[in-house]
């Protein structure tokens, strides 16, 4: 139904979209999720052209949307969107709202537009407020107004642009609540979300989008529960990082500690595994001196808070040896001291560079 | 990492306090040639005030005991408690060093 290819935006020298190709189909709800300034809403609005994007293509039923003689107007009734801040217009009634663009540009009759208003409130809870203002309504509701005049334009698709973001958290529930409902009924949905639960239940795909790109895809089971890349791994288990370059042997053990130190502290980890992460940084690095060619070293200290997990990622040059493999008097110490500490860990080698991940035993 | 010495009846009670890493286990090897070359040969040394101890350390560590051993000497340890007293039992040192309760209960040991 929809079908993106190398779909890039660019705001001035920004990049907010890199590359970004993805085919949806009919009746398929596609929850996208990510971090906060990745591109997710400016994706919707390049689907609906309200950012004209800067290169790539978007064919909708294989209309290409983006040629010039498209009828922008046309296509955005067959594409609806409903925004974060609702947009309702203050001076209508509600059901006002819900009529006139029905009858402005679809043609409908006043009093079928009525009908069609009303049985629409009726459908999002909302059917004895036709009369109301939307400054008499609270939050949740002004967003299930919205969603009522999206659905009252017949679109084929509906783009929810962060539908929850904007409400007190007593109010989500109402909103997400008519949205399940619509996924039901198999409309084409394609929704920013930040509601991890609601695009878990809800989808039957989801898209994690970071650095401007779709980092990963898959069905929600896939994405929540084993989320193969990196980045998805750290946002959906909230993870938090810490990054330290070490270009070479000679570096500032108590800097690091510090930089290290101020991170745990930041994040409220307990003492005891603090400490061991300390003692596996200095343990790791002095095992990495020994083994050759193993800088410039990138480290990482990953906390996760949901799991209360923290794992030390050691980056190096193509080629190093596995440093938890090195033998001798010298290195038995603190292989030693490694391995009593640890819970796990995983060397992986590959053309561009060497991973040891190390987990920490939980304290 | 400050280390203190004492001269205590038949021992040298050396107290180390801070940190014992890679960056300040040189200086407490070097702080044990001088004392071997002044003559010292009978230490006891007292981990009390001794907050971190790496691989690094228990290097120093043992190889100051072999000097020291090498000269007929004696090491005793006091006080190696916490997070020091943990590095020292996952890695193995409780067994190899004699370790006291107190700098009293090594020095008693040392005098025979």
């Amino acid at each position: 139904m929809i079908k993106i290819e190398h779909l890039s935006k660019n705001f001035g020298t920004l990049n907010v979209l890199r590359d970004i190709s993805v085919e949806i189909g009919e009746g398929e709800v596609v929850s996208i999720i990510g971090p906060s300034g990745t591109g997710k809403s400016t994706f919707l609005r390049c689907i609906n052209l309200l950012d004209q994007p800067s290169g790539g293509s978007i064919r909708i039923r294989g209309v290409d949307i983006l040629a010039p003689r498209t009828d922008i107007a046309k296509i955005r009734q067959k594409m609806n969107m409903v925004f974060q801040s609702f947009n309702l217009f203050s001076h209508l009634s509600v059901l006002e709202n819900l009529t006139l663009a029905p009858v402005k540009l679809l043609g409908k009759s006043p009093e079928e537009a009525r009908t069609k208003g009303l049985q629409l409130l009726k459908l999002v809870g909302l059917a004895e407020k036709y009369a109301f203002c939307p400054d008499e309504l609270s939050g949740g509701q002004k967003q299930r107004v919205a969603i009522a005049r999206c659905l009252a334009m017949e679109p084929e698709i509906i783009l929810f642009d962060e539908p929850t973001s904007a409400l007190d958290p007593t109010m989500i529930s109402e909103v997400l609540s008519v949205i399940r409902r619509l996924a039901r009924q198999g409309l084409t949905m394609l929704i920013v979300t930040h509601e991890m639960d609601f695009a878990r239940d809800v989808s039957s795909r989801v898209l994690y989008m970071d650095e401007g790109v779709i980092y990963e895809q898959g069905r929600p089971r896939e994405i929540f529960d084993s989320p193969k890349r990196e980045k998805t791994r750290a946002f959906i288990r909230k993870q938090q990082s810490s990054f330290h370059h070490i270009s070479s042997a000679v570096f500032d053990l108590y800097a690091l500690n510090a930089e290290i130190e101020g991170f745990c502290s930041r994040l409220a980890v307990g003492l005891k595994s603090r400490q061991n992460l300390l003692l596996l940084v200095e343990e790791v690095l002095q095992l990495s001196i020994g083994s050759p060619s193993s800088f410039p070293l990138d480290l990482t200290v990953n906390y996760e808070e949901k799991t209360d997990m923290l794992e030390l990622l050691c980056e190096t040059p193509p080629g190093t040896m596995n440093p938890l493999q090195l033998e001798g008097e010298q290195a038995g110490i603190g292989l030693r001291i490694v391995t009593n500490i640890l819970e796990k860990h995983e060397f992986q080698q590959s053309a561009e560079k060497n991973r040891l991940v190390l987990y920490l035993k939980k304290q | 990492m400050i280390i203190q010495t004492m001269k205590e009846g038949a021992g040298l009670v050396v107290t180390v306090s801070g940190r014992m890493d890679a960056v300040t286990a040189p200086e407490y090897e070097q702080k044990f040639e001088e004392m071997l070359s002044n003559g010292e040969t009978d230490f006891v040394i007292d981990f009390e005030k001794l907050e971190y101890i790496s691989s690094a350390g228990l290097r120093a560590l043992l190889s100051t005991s072999k000097k020291i051993r090498n000269k007929n000497g004696k090491i005793h340890l006091a006080n190696v408690c916490g997070n020091v007293r943990e590095v020292f039992d996952i890695s193995g040192f409780t067994g190899i060093f004699q370790v006291h309760g107190s700098v009293a209960e090594a020095l008693a040991v040392i005098a025979g």
